[in-house]
This record gives C-alpha cells, sequence and structure tokens, in this order.
C-alpha cells in the first residue's frame, strides 16, 4: 500500500487501470484494476521479487504453470500476465467474495439445497484437478472464490503438484491443519488425490455446522479431533496405517453416531460426507464417484449458483472507500477498521500461528512421543495474542503463509515427473 | 493418461515444420540462413546440455529448457535476443518449473567456468531480466510433455527392454533438432525405437502394426532423426563461430 499509482504504465496503462488493494495474497499484493479494453473488473497479483536474487517467485511460477492448463468454470481464470518494473503481475478474473466470508456471515442462512450446490461446484473444480493430474493441495473456504453470479472457483494453486507417478515423493506439510487429511498427519509422502477429497469433506461439514468441523490447535490434537469424531481407526479399516513415517498409536476411542454430529443433515448428506470422511485413503470415494453421489440427484436439488446467498454487498462500498481515503490520505493505517477478504485476518495471530507450525513441525516427532510439555508449550503459544480482542468469534484459522511456503519450497522434494501421455 | 496431452496447452501449440523454420526478419537482415538458424539452435542444446551436466540437473530438466530456447526462437529474434543468454535462463526457469530449482549463482559459475569466450558471460542480473522476457515469449505456457515416459512404457509394452540404453540416446540427440516443437512427444519416442530396432535388427513390424499411430509419421520422423546424423558430421566449430559472427551481437 506504499505506492499509490492509479496505473501501471504508459504501456499497459490502457489496459488496465489500477483500483484499490484487495488485500495480501500468498505471495503479492492484489488490488482490483479495470481492464479498459473489455471493461472486465480484474485482480492483479503484484508478484513480489523474490528477496534472495532468485527471479520470479517460485510458488508464483507454479501457480502460473498449471493455471495455463487448467480451464474450467470451477477453476479461477488466469487471465493475463505482464512484467511491470521488474515485477510480474498476474491478472486473474475478479471475485466478489469467498466461501469462508458466506460460511462466516451470521445474517446468511444456508439452506441444506445451497450447501449441496457450494459443494458440487468445489467437487466439480476438484474433478477437474484431478483429471488433469494436478493435486491442489490447499482446499480451504477462504481459497474457494464466489462470483458475481455465485459461480464458485478454485484458487491459490501455489502449494498444488502435478502427481501421478505412483511412488513420487511429496511434503505432507500441505493443507491449512483443519483441512488435513489424517494420512498427512501420520506423515505419509506418497499421498494421492485423497487429501483434496479429505479436505474438501472438511469444507461440507464447515457448510452443515457454520463453524469450522475439526479445529485442531496442532498436528496431535487435529489427529485426536479427527478420531473423537470418527473413533480410532482400526488397522483393519486402515491396514496401511500402521506404516507410515509419524504413526502413533491413539488410545481406542469409539465414533459417535455421525448423525449426532450433523443433527440437520439428511441421509444422503450422511452417507456422502462418511464416504469422503473414509481414512484409508485407498478406499475413501472418489471426486468423480462423490460427483455422482446420489446426495446430488436427490431432493432437495442444489441451487442455482445465481440464487445462492452472499454477504450483503454495502460492505463492499464500505470498504472501497475505507482503502481509497488511505491511499489518497498517504498515512498506511496498519489496521484497517475492516480488511477486506482475503487479507490474512490477524496478523499478530498468523505470525504466531506460523511460528507454532513450524515449532511443532520440527519437533513434530517428540511431540509424537506424546510428552505433555510439547503440549502444553502448543497451548501456551499463543498467549501473547489477545483473545478478547476476537470476542466470541472462532479463533484465527491456521493457514500456511509465506514463510511456511519458503520453508516448505526447500522441503519439497524437488525431483518429480509429470505424466506423459501414454 | 492419455487424455492429459491431448488436452495440454503443449499439444496445441505444435507447429508445422514450415512454421519453425521462419527465420525471424531481423536476423535474416544479418544474413542468417536457414541453416545458420538451426545451426546456433543445435549448438545452444548442447549448451544447455553442458550446463544441465555440470549443474546436476535431470535430463528432463534439460528438454525442458531446450523446448523454451526453442519455442522462443519462434517468436523472437536471435539478434534481440542473444541465445547466449537465452540458454542458461531457459535452464533456470526449466529448472524452477521443473520443481529443481538451480541457483542463478551456480549457473553463473558455471557459465563463466565452461566458457573462455567472454560472449558468454552473463551474470546472474542479466538472467533474471532475462527469465521475464522468456516467461513473455513462451506466453506462460510452462508444462512440456516429453517422449521418456512413453518411451519406457513402450519399450516395455513391446518387451525391447534391451533397445532402452540406445533409444533413449536417440530420445536425448532429437532436442538437437526441433521434434520437440512439431510431433507428438510418444511419436518421437516410437520413431527413436524404430530407428533402435532398425539398427539393432530386432523384428518389431507386427508389434508396430498393431499399434494405432500413423506409421508414416513415425517413419517421416525417423527419416528426419536420420538426415540429421548424416549432416551432422559437416559441422564443425568454426561454421559455428562464423555464423556466430554474422548475429554481431554485443558489439
Amino acid at each position: 500500500m506504499s505506492e499509490v499509482p492509479n496505473v501501471f504504465s504508459k504501456k499497459v496503462a490502457d489496459r488496465y487501470l489500477k483500483r484499490e488493494v484487495l488485500g495480501e495474497g500468498t505471495y503479492g499484493v492484489v488490488s482490483k484494476a479495470i481492464d479498459t479494453k473489455t471493461g472486465q473488473i480484474v485482480a492483479i497479483k503484484k508478484i513480489r521479487l523474490g528477496k534472495h536474487k532468485e527471479g520470479v517467485n517460485f510458488t508464483a511460477l507454479r501457480e502460473i504453470k498449471l493455471l495455463k492448463e487448467l480451464k474450467d468454470p470451477h477453476i479461477i481464470e488466469l487471465i493475463d500476465a505482464f512484467p511491470h518494473k521488474g515485477n510480474l503481475h498476474l491478472v486473474f478474473e475478479f471475485m466478489e467474495t469467498d466461501l469462508e466470508a458466506v460460511i462466516r456471515d451470521r445474517n446468511i442462512v444456508l439452506s441444506l439445497a445451497d450447501i449441496k450446490s457450494f459443494l458440487q461446484m468445489t467437487l466439480k473444480g476438484l474433478a477437474f484437478c484431478h483429471k488433469k493430474w494436478v493435486l491442489h493441495r490447499d482446499m480451504k473456504p477462504n481459497n474457494l472464490l464466489i462470483g458475481d453470479k455465485g459461480q464458485l472457483k478454485l484458487a491459490d494453486f501455489g502449494l498444488a503438484r502435478i502427481f501421478g507417478s505412483p511412488d513420487r515423493k511429496f511434503t505432507h506439510q500441505v493443507f491449512a491443519r483443519w483441512y488435513r487429511a489424517p494420512e498427512l498427519l501420520f506423515g505419509s509422502k506418497q499421498y494421492g488425490p485423497g487429501v483434496d477429497v479429505w479436505a474438501a469433506a472438511c469444507i461440507f461439514a464447515e457448510l452443515l455446522l457454520r463453524r469450522p468441523f475439526l479445529q485442531g490447535s496442532s498436528d496431535i490434537d487435529q489427529l485426536g479431533k479427527i478420531f473423537a469424531a470418527f473413533g480410532t481407526p482400526k488397522p483393519a479399516q486402515w491396514p496401511d496405517m500402521v506404516y507410515l513415517p509419524d504413526y502413533v498409536e491413539y488410545q481406542f476411542v469409539p465414533a459417535p453416531p455421525l448423525r449426532s454430529l450433523f443433527p440437520m443433515a439428511s441421509d444422503d448428506a450422511l452417507d456422502l460426507l462418511s464416504k469422503m470422511f473414509t481414512y484409508d485413503p485407498k478406499t475413501r470415494i472418489s471426486v468423480q464417484q462423490a460427483l455422482e453421489h446420489r446426495y446430488f440427484t436427490s431432493g432437495p436439488l442444489p441451487t442455482e449458483p445465481a440464487k445462492l446467498p452472499r454477504p450483503h454487498p454495502k460492505r463492499e462500498s464500505l470498504n472501497t472507500r475505507v482503502s481509497d481515503f488511505n491511499q489518497q490520505e498517504g498515512p498506511t493505517v496498519l489496521s484497517p477498521p475492516r480488511k477486506s477478504r482475503r487479507v490474512m485476518p490477524q496478523r499478530d495471530g498468523f505470525e504466531e500461528n506460523a511460528h507454532q507450525v513450524e515449532k511443532s513441525d520440527e519437533h513434530v516427532n517428540d511431540i509424537r512421543q506424546a510428552t505433555g510439555e510439547r503440549m502444553s508449550w502448543n497451548e501456551h503459544a499463543p498467549m501473547s495474542i489477545d483473545f478478547s480482542v476476537f470476542g466470541s468469534r472462532p479463533p484465527p484459522r491456521p493457514t500456511i503463509n509465506s514463510a511456511d511456503k519458503s520453508r516448505l519450497k526447500r522441503k519439497l522434494d524437488l525431483e518429480f515427473q509429470q505424466p506423459d501421455q501414454d | 493418461m492419455a487424455a492429459n496431452f491431448w488436452t495440454s496447452s503443449h499439444y496445441k501449440q505444435l507447429l508445422d515444420q514450415e512454421e519453425v523454420d521462419v527465420v525471424h526478419p531481423l536476423d535474416k537482415e544479418k544474413g542468417v540462413t536457414l541453416e545458420d538458424f538451426k545451426l546456433i539452435k543445435m549448438h545452444m542444446a548442447n549448451y544447455i546440455g553442458r550446463l544441465g551436466q555440470n549443474v546436476k540437473v535431470r535430463q528432463r530438466v534439460v528438454a525442458t529448457a531446450i523446448t523454451y530456447m526453442r519455442r522462443v526462437y519462434t517468436r523472437k529474434a536471435m539478434t534481440e535476443y542473444d541465445p547466449r543468454l537465452v540458454a542458461p535462463t531457459s535452464l533456470y526457469l526449466a529448472a524452477k518449473a521443473e520443481e529443481s530449482t538451480v541457483q542463478a549463482r551456480l549457473l553463473v559459475f558455471y557459465v563463466r567456468k565452461l566458457n573462455p569466450d567472454e560472449k558468454y558471460r552473463y551474470e546472474i542480473k542479466d538472467i533474471l531480466e532475462m527469465e521475464m522476457k522468456i516467461l513473455e515469449a513462451l506466453n506462460y505456457y510452462l508444462v512440456v510433455f516429453h517422449p521418456y515416459r512413453a518411451l519406457s512404457q513402450l519399450l516395455q509394452d513391446a518387451n525391447l527392454n534391451d533397445l532402452t540404453q540406445l533409444s533413449w540416446g536417440i530420445v536425448n540427440d532429437t532436442y538437437k533438432m526441433d521434434l520437440i516443437l512439431i510431433y507428438p512427444p510418444h511419436l518421437i519416442a516410437l520413431a527413436c525405437i524404430y530407428i533402435a530396432s532398425v539398427h539393432k535388427d530386432k523384428e518389431t513390424t507386427a508389434w508396430f502394426e498393431e499399434l494405432r499411430v500413423d506409421m508414416n509419421v513415425v517413419k517421416n520422423i525417423s527419416m528426419e532423426i536420420l538426415d540429421f546424423y548424416d549432416s551432422h558430421r559437416t559441422i564443425t566449430e568454426d561454421r559455428i563461430t562464423t555464423t556466430f559472427n554474422k548475429l554481431a551481437l554485443r558489439s
């Protein structure tokens, strides 16, 4: 927000007219802009140059590479890209809001048909990725953007990867924790599309409950929350589990009836949910199978996207005014009164969180050996955040921030082959 | 996985030989002929290969880098995009795109080490600047398919695993030509198997007939490869120097 140019340059000025800053993306500032050629509103992501003289950001490059291949109504469109003043700018279609904003907005009532529609669009986007041998690996409501006609699209492919080689090893440090599949939490490095299915199931549950379903405070706690909801898996249920790198035995807890967790859901919804939440990734339902589940053909039918409820647009205009004001008057307000969506909320909370994630990951094995102190360290960590500020709102979502990502980048097994045709 | 290639940007971007063989007007002005054009690209493919060996990246990264370099010159002039900078930068970008990042610093080190000729010496900042220009020239399409995967699958299917080394080597050599810009990778793989099997007197007619591919195309590719091997013998270092002098870069 330090620079205030309204246009990018003479060369692109006649094309994109920059407007207010929308937020901070994973690797750069996102601004609203108008494509003066088409009149279309777009979102422009300015990619920060790498600090270590390493040219175009690796994560950004990955997103460009995949999005140029993934053209689908349920995947965010990368419209254009251009260099300007040494920075690369990515032009995306502009999306009004995201699913997290919808879920959190207490003024919105989500009918069963609305939930079905959101889930169906999510799965359609995911099915396209998987068909193209791409794992999204960062599915969460915040990354599911919603356009002006209610259409939902998958975004943020900075963690996505091409898969296909069956024994290719990946890092398990993907997804925000609450959406991580159990095989990832047990350190699996040879996972597949099932990880996206698990995350989609968490989103499905979140739509039903209107709060994040499994809010673990550490990786250990995350598994604990999962087992409390679905019962501790028995080896018969998931034979490969005991061979996973970070496997530790958990005390057995039986599964409560799924119905008790989701009292409002239909039988079909519960059936699909349980199939998506299957422990063994080999028997977990695929995205394509999920789309063919009778849940989507039985009543009530999915709401038409254009008729889906959306957060009140008035907020939008208020937002616009606020950021315009900031830009014109000079002083940079560090905490704008109301941050627009896609802004990482509660920066402090996130840094704390990142720190926590990093620490707990580093010591993941120690923790797994179940020392109570480490667990309590984890619980103490966020104490520097003043929770009273948030009132009764849910705690900040764990997310993968750029610090994590650069760490991930290093950790990522850098060798892979993408599937050639056969 | 077949659907994968056929819906990819790589497939959509395949060109005809005639389109690939267009010498950019700016280069033509300098007297660069089609022969020269091909020669420089081959020379640069070799250079990328040597750099790749030194910075220790997989063959796949080298192959992607060469493809990037060749795609750049279907759109840009060599007089404007110095091949001696485009080559290392293509490798730099390909390494990132193939998820095995190479540090620019390391690349620059080997560029210096491998080239006594000062005209090859570029700095990190040059590479980073060119990276952006190459991205633009590629229209940001970065996914490239290669014959290697198909090659191993086909050899296995034909029960010709003893041809692996020879045919793999031939595939590597195809990057000295523009084949990757023109043909689907699996057809290139088949042509290489065809040459290898003929060379080693393996009877593969029945197997080839069972494949549902146009054998005329496979044979054409094979002929192109063999023609290339023939002409390749006559190329000398002097010839390359003379060609580069025509470009008169960095004067």
